[in-house]
């Protein structure tokens, strides 16, 4: 077998000082929003934190997939999965100004209203703040630990090349499925559908999952797609982008038919205690993001995925990757917003903790791939997935 | 713990054998006078068609009265087998088309049979609600809409109208891939046969099909058209037959869950269906070499997977109900697992989430009695899921001076056999009169067919 080099990848200091630069203004930012407006700063501290817990966890799913499935293709590609998923960490930092403001953001750690209110007194058991707060730490000590496992293993391969650390990745790997399952519902029941206390869904957590996973992989293909220009990825093939394209066409339709059957049940059923959800998002101009959230997310990377040429072209999958990033953001906007205001709010708070987070994914992929291999050159899979033909 | 060599790929290819052997292997059972053994399978299946025949027919004379519903457990084994049916064709699909765009070619050796149930599957569903449950089936040709001197017009508003167009252009796609793959595999039934009533049969069926170039790239190209235009809709029958349920308010059957729920449990179901039988058709037809035991374990890795969904899909559901702080949810839920039909529930919830749970183990995946014994389990389940959701929020709904309890007749098991019946009657007549495993779609999969098999 021929000798795969390790490729390392020296970051300029221009770019750590862009990424440091972003993350202080981000900071001073986010602090003078607080300052100025605490709701306001809280609830879009809770849509960053979202956004970019959901990118961690999301690469850590298909970092899974990669494992129990047996995929060969992703393998040359999966320390990119392996270095988003360490912005779980961070994720988890950003949400620690939300802990101490529990009840600027969520109506029932407000204990005026959670005593006064007949259906938040049956859900007290489950939404108080010590049983939040113990919920989120659980969840990220799971997530982490997994994260650590398995990125370790890989790490370690790269030296060793032992094919035993694929199948334990492999088990634990199948372990973290259910567990992810379980753990990501009560995520997004904690921090999106409980913005709403009085109001329940089945599907939320899959809808989540939905937004969540094609984010992960529009990042996964945005970073192979710009290190492949750069020619640091020289050894993949347009059958590898197929891959990627064909993947994110697959999530956007999932996405848009888990959230065509929320909306469709809801609607036909036309129950008060469910409607009040959507109807908020239907007035005050939140009916114009209702429709743009639908071309954004769905209609538009629809039609540019669909023929099989736009798959394996790489700087429309570039674009497109953008696009449904912004697509996911726009999609916790309208998950989240409509609880904190009955317009939408746009101000310069809004771009706000995105320049925080721009800043803290350059500073944590710049930090990895400076100190870790791009390849997994120890991986047995590693020659298969560079050989990798449709 | 085993060692794998990950810098192989694994072995989904057959082996190393000659198309002659192929040809001669999947062809056999067409060549020959049935055996013994079939004449029996074939005998008690046709009894039990008649079962469900004598049933129906003397529902359709007397009414549907002789049936053990009544108000208020108006829907109960016939839309029970409904989607039970509907849900066991999903498999065949997502074998033969979905496997097919993900580019699994370990599917290429079960897909024509996965298929084939498919298509009986759909065709016993459509029985029971054109059928049985409908009545007066006279009328059945009010479902579609046509303009008719009655001024009579579809309602619709109701997803039972939705299912019909469902369901119908689920069957009308699938009859259409199934018989385009089909398409090279008479032409070489039809090179070989000696008998000159089948050779016109499959002259007539393989639409001079003469294996040339051209011909090959027109297939691929519209069998991979085809393949995309099944996944979509195998996706939206089951969703509109969730929709049955799930768009009413009552408490049970309207969850937003539904949908995505009932996919992954028709692939559940289906699953375990197309393992079962094709444990008995490997064996009998010594396709042992063909349809390995890699097959099956993969089909048992796919039924633990969208176990666990279904499984997750109860728990959500139990949470939400709780969570919503609806007396109704609440109440439910509770009745369903501790009332009186919580002997259901519970068979349900063990079938479906917890004996499953062994395929965690290699050695049960592997192992063809516990497999089979489970594949039952999961069927079992999987019709007492549809029937706890539909008899158990029917029976108690929000005003107790309304509710009631449903006791199934002889009738009723009666109809139930009818699907059974059926769907082996037709399943054995398809072992004897089509190829049953794929031959051209094999032969890419053959080791000595491999790039680099020659290198």
């Amino acid at each position: 077998m021929e000798h795969i080099e390790r490729t390392q990848i020296k970051v300029s200091p221009k770019n750590r000082l862009i990424g440091w630069g972003l993350v202080w203004l981000g900071v001073a930012l986010c602090s003078l929003g607080y300052i100025v407006d605490a709701r306001e700063a809280a609830f879009n501290n809770v849509l960053n934190f979202l956004f970019l817990a959901g990118i961690g966890i999301g690469a850590l799913f298909f970092l899974a997939l990669e494992y129990v499935t047996g995929a060969v293709w992703s393998v040359p590609i999966r320390r990119v999965n392996e270095f988003l998923a360490w912005l779980v960490p961070f994720a988890a930092l950003l949400a620690i100004p939300i802990l101490f403001n529990l009840d600027t953001v969520f109506a029932w750690a407000q204990k005026d209203i959670a005593a006064s209110d007949a259906l938040l007194r049956m859900k007290e058991p489950y939404l108080n703040r010590s049983f939040f707060i113990l919920r989120f730490f659980g969840i990220f000590i799971v997530w982490i630990m997994f994260i650590r496992l398995l990125t370790r293993n890989s790490t370690r391969q790269d030296a060793t090349g032992d094919q035993r650390l694929t199948k334990i990745n492999t088990i634990l790997s199948a372990i973290f499925m259910p567990v992810f399952a379980l753990t990501l519902t009560i995520f997004a029941v904690d921090w999106g559908m409980s913005l709403d206390p009085h109001w329940y869904s089945t599907i939320y957590g899959i809808y989540f999952f939905s937004g969540t996973a094609t984010a992960s992989l529009a990042a996964l293909t945005l970073v192979t797609a710009v290190l492949y220009e750069r020619g640091f990825f020289p050894k993949l093939r347009r059958d590898h982008f197929y891959n990627l394209g064909a993947l994110l066409f697959t999530f956007v339709n999932f996405w848009a038919y888990i959230a065509f059957s929320q909306f469709m049940l809801v609607w036909y059923a036309n129950l008060p205690e469910e409607t009040s959800w959507f109807i908020a998002r239907w007035h005050g101009g939140w009916e114009y993001i209702s429709i743009v959230l639908i071309l954004v997310q769905f209609a538009v990377p629809y039609f540019v995925l669909l023929p099989q040429e736009a798959k394996m072209n790489i700087r429309t999958l570039r674009r497109m990757a953008v696009w449904l990033l912004f697509a996911h953001a726009l999609d916790l906007y309208w998950l989240i917003m409509p609880a904190f205001s009955a317009t939408p709010p746009l101000g310069w708070m809004e771009i706000s903790f995105p320049i925080l987070i721009a800043g803290v994914v350059l500073i944590v992929l710049g930090w990895q791939v400076q100190n870790l291999s791009l390849v997994p050159v120890g991986d047995p899979k590693l020659k298969r997935g560079l050989e990798f033909r449709l | 713990m085993t060692t794998i060599d990950y810098t192989q790929e694994p072995a989904i290819t057959i082996g190393v054998v000659t198309s002659a052997e192929i040809d001669a292997a999947i062809s056999a059972p067409l060549d020959r006078f049935p055996s013994r053994r079939w004449w029996i399978a074939f005998g008690i299946a046709l009894m039990i068609l008649s079962m469900g025949l004598a049933s129906v027919t003397a529902i359709l004379f007397k009414g549907l009265g002789l049936m053990g519903f009544n108000q208020p457990v108006a829907w109960a084994f016939d839309i029970t087998n409904f989607v039970f049916w509907v849900g066991i064709g999903h498999a065949g699909t997502l074998i033969s088309a979905i496997l097919f765009l993900m580019r699994q070619r370990w599917r290429n050796a079960i897909a024509r049979f996965a298929e084939a149930m498919t298509i009986f599957a759909v065709i016993c569903a459509g029985m029971f609600v054109s059928v049985a449950h409908l009545g007066r089936v006279w009328l059945a040709g009010y479902l579609l809409p046509y303009p008719n001197q009655h001024g009579l017009w579809i309602n619709f508003i109701s997803p039972l109208v939705w299912d019909v167009f469902a369901v119908s252009t689920y069957f009308t796609v699938s009859l259409v891939f199934w018989y385009l793959g089909l398409v090279p595999d008479f032409a070489t039934l039809r090179d070989r046969t000696r008998n000159k009533h089948k050779k016109l049969a499959y002259s007539i069926l393989s639409l001079g099909w003469r294996f040339s170039n051209r011909h090959w790239s027109h297939y691929e190209r519209m069998y991979l058209i085809l393949a995309g235009f099944a996944t979509p809709l195998v996706l939206s029958v089951h969703t509109i037959v969730s929709f049955d349920f799930a768009v009413s308010v009552l408490p049970g059957w309207h969850s937003t869950i539904f949908p995505p729920y009932f996919v992954a449990g028709a692939v559940f179901s289906g699953f375990a269906m197309v393992q079962n039988v094709l444990i008995g058709v490997r064996k009998f037809f010594k396709l042992e070499k063909i349809i390995t035991l890699k097959h099956l374990e993969n089909m048992n890795k796919v039924m633990l997977a969208t176990g666990m969904m279904v499984g997750y899909a109860y728990a959500v559901e139990f949470f939400m109900a709780w969570y919503s702080g609806s007396q109704f949810e609440r109440f439910v839920f509770l009745n369903r697992a501790l009332g009186p039909y919580a002997w259901a529930y519970w068979i349900m919830v063990s079938c479906n989430v917890l004996f499953v749970q062994l395929f965690w183990f290699k050695k049960i995946r592997t192992s063809i009695p516990a497999m089979f014994a489970i594949g039952v389990l999961v069927n079992v389940g999987m019709w007492f899921e549809r029937y706890v959701i539909i008899v158990t929020s029917l029976s108690r709904d929000f005003l107790p001076s309304s509710w009631g309890h449903f006791s199934p007749t002889i009738f009723d098991f009666g109809v139930l056999a009818l699907g059974f019946g059926l769907f082996f009657t037709l399943v054995l007549l398809f072992v004897r009169f089509l190829p049953s495993v794929a031959i051209a779609e094999l032969k890419g999969v053959m080791e000595n067919a491999q790039p680099h098999y020659h290198e």
